[in-house]
């Protein structure tokens, strides 16, 4: 390290105050600012610096907007500038600045001068940082809404599932019993049409059950949970679904396969509502250490930069959305006339290890 | 019912396309308890692709579904206006054929809808109200095996 002479502090002190990129502001007793840096200028509105210049008002108060206390995100009780005998080392406040209006900034505010009350404002601007944390807890939220959605879905389809339908299903078991006791044509008629509608309401349940979560998701795992979804489709819709899965029955984390079959879930629907198609060509393989699910109809196709989405345009970010969830890579291929292809990989091998402990 | 002898559900369902000069044409029934009674159109005219045949109803789902269900004759005159774009997938006959306008009616068989039969346009409008009345009228009171009324009894 070099010796440091009051003459070269002096220097560097100078410099820092002209090229640093934190806003410092000396303030003295009253509030009122006596020296303001380049960086400072900066973020500043014009007319607020000439009323300082100029001696109208020379307050720091019109430009602070208020810090953030531990009752308000923006406060103006017990002002760091009335009460400099608190702790105000590091706090948030909010400036009006210029062309950006209000914007958060990390500032420290302590005396340099005891004797004659002057004190240094140091403003650092969290905009970026603010952003990057917003983006890591709207992520963390949309991780919790989707782990809560398919929790609520699982139980009430295991409820449905487990009780409602076993109890509708013993029910029907003593109505058939009834059928060989003594009992006149007119009632069996009668019998005869509410077990057929109980047999239908109890087809509903099960459906409703499979279509909330399908239980042989977590029983059986992908390839089956699909099998039985795209037979449905086929019945629902007159769609064709072709399947390759070469998967060999293996099992990945629950949080991958859930991500996996709804995304599918997600791109056949569209492909059966916009593509136009009577047939939807679904891939189910391991690749490189990659799970990968492709997608692909040769139906219609769409513009990718048109912006206007023919639904919603939720389904497109919600698969986005899922994919990050996991780590995966989410690809959409589309061009008018020339089909979609949606394609879906998700990394495995961190997984591998949990599966096979279990 | 399906082999109603001397009754060719093909050869009618074309003439009456013929007849009213329809675009399309289906007939659907609902099939015996062993499967659960779902409804799947049997026979079809005018038909775009081979969709229809891969189509299975519940009460309730669907054109025949709800006709079924209701046993009451249904009119769509303008899909584009009648049904939002996002339901439009619950109802797999419109979408699979491109139909923009169709009328569907309950066939009975004494006091239970026994089958559906649905006509409709790939143009828009093009059934309404008083022609989906005089397609009513024009069938007959039977129609092979079923009734085109409620029966008295059963």
């Amino acid at each position: 390290m070099i010796q440091m002479t009051e003459e070269h502090l002096h220097d560097l002190l100078k410099k820092m105050y002209l090229n640093s990129m934190e806003a410092i502001f000396f303030i003295d007793e009253d509030g009122n600012v006596i020296a303001m840096n380049p960086a400072a200028e900066n973020i500043l509105d014009v007319d607020v610096i000439r009323r300082m210049r100029s001696g109208v008002d020379e307050s720091f108060c019109q430009t602070c907007k208020g810090y953030t206390d531990e009752k308000d995100l923006i406060s103006c009780s017990k002002c760091y500038l009335d009460y400099p005998q608190g702790e105000f080392s590091s706090f948030q406040v909010y400036l009006k600045t210029r062309g950006e209006g209000i914007v958060p900034y990390a500032a420290s505010y302590h005396t340099i001068d005891e004797s004659r009350g002057i004190r240094v404002l140091m403003l650092l601007d969290l905009t970026k940082q603010q952003k990057t944390q917003e983006m890591l807890q709207r992520m963390n939220m949309l991780k919790y809404v989707i782990k809560a959605q398919e929790d609520e879905r699982k139980r009430i389809s295991r409820e449905l599932h487990d009780s409602v339908a076993q109890e509708l299903l013993s029910s029907l078991v003593d109505l058939r019993v009834l059928k060989y006791m003594d009992v006149g044509e007119d009632a069996l008629n009668k019998l005869r049409q509410t077990e057929a509608s109980l047999t239908r309401l109890l087809d509903d349940i099960r459906h409703l059950s499979v279509e909330l979560r399908p239980s042989s998701l977590d029983d059986l795992g992908l390839e089956a949970a699909f099998r039985s979804h795209f037979k449905w489709i086929e019945k629902n819709y007159g769609i064709l679904v072709r399947f390759s899965a070469e998967l060999a029955a293996a099992r990945y984390g629950s949080e991958i396969e859930t991500v996996v079959y709804r995304v599918c879930q997600e791109a056949v629907l569209n492909a059966l509502k916009y593509s136009g198609m009577d047939e939807v060509h679904v891939r189910l393989c391991e690749e490189q250490g990659q799970l990968l699910l492709t997608v692909r109809d040769d139906g219609v196709g769409f513009d990718l930069n048109a912006g206007e989405a023919k639904g919603t345009g939720l389904g497109l970010y919600g698969m986005r959305e899922r994919a990050e969830l996991v780590g995966g890579q989410f690809m959409l291929l589309s061009a008018p006339g020339g089909g979609t292809t949606v394609q879906l990989r998700i990394p495995i091998s961190s997984f591998e290890g949990e599966a096979n402990e279990s | 019912m399906n082999n109603q002898p001397g009754f060719h559900y093909q050869e009618e369902i074309d003439k009456l396309r013929e007849r009213f000069r329809f675009d399309f044409v289906s007939l659907a029934w609902v099939q015996p308890a062993e499967d659960r009674f779902v409804l799947t159109w049997q026979y079809a005219s005018g038909n775009l692709n081979e969709r229809y045949k891969r189509i299975v109803l519940h009460s309730g789902k669907g054109i025949a579904g709800i006709v079924f269900k209701t046993g009451k004759p249904m009119l769509i005159q303008n899909v584009a206006a009648d049904l939002s774009s996002r339901d439009l997938f619950n109802y797999p006959i419109i979408v699979a054929e491109q139909l923009k306008s169709l009328g569907a009616v309950p066939l009975w068989e004494g006091k239970r809808v026994v089958g559906v039969l649905l006509a409709g346009y790939r143009t828009e409008d093009r059934l309404d109200e008083s022609s989906f009345e005089l397609f009513q009228q024009g069938l007959e009171t039977e129609f092979g095996a079923f009734r085109v009324k409620e029966g008295a009894h059963p």
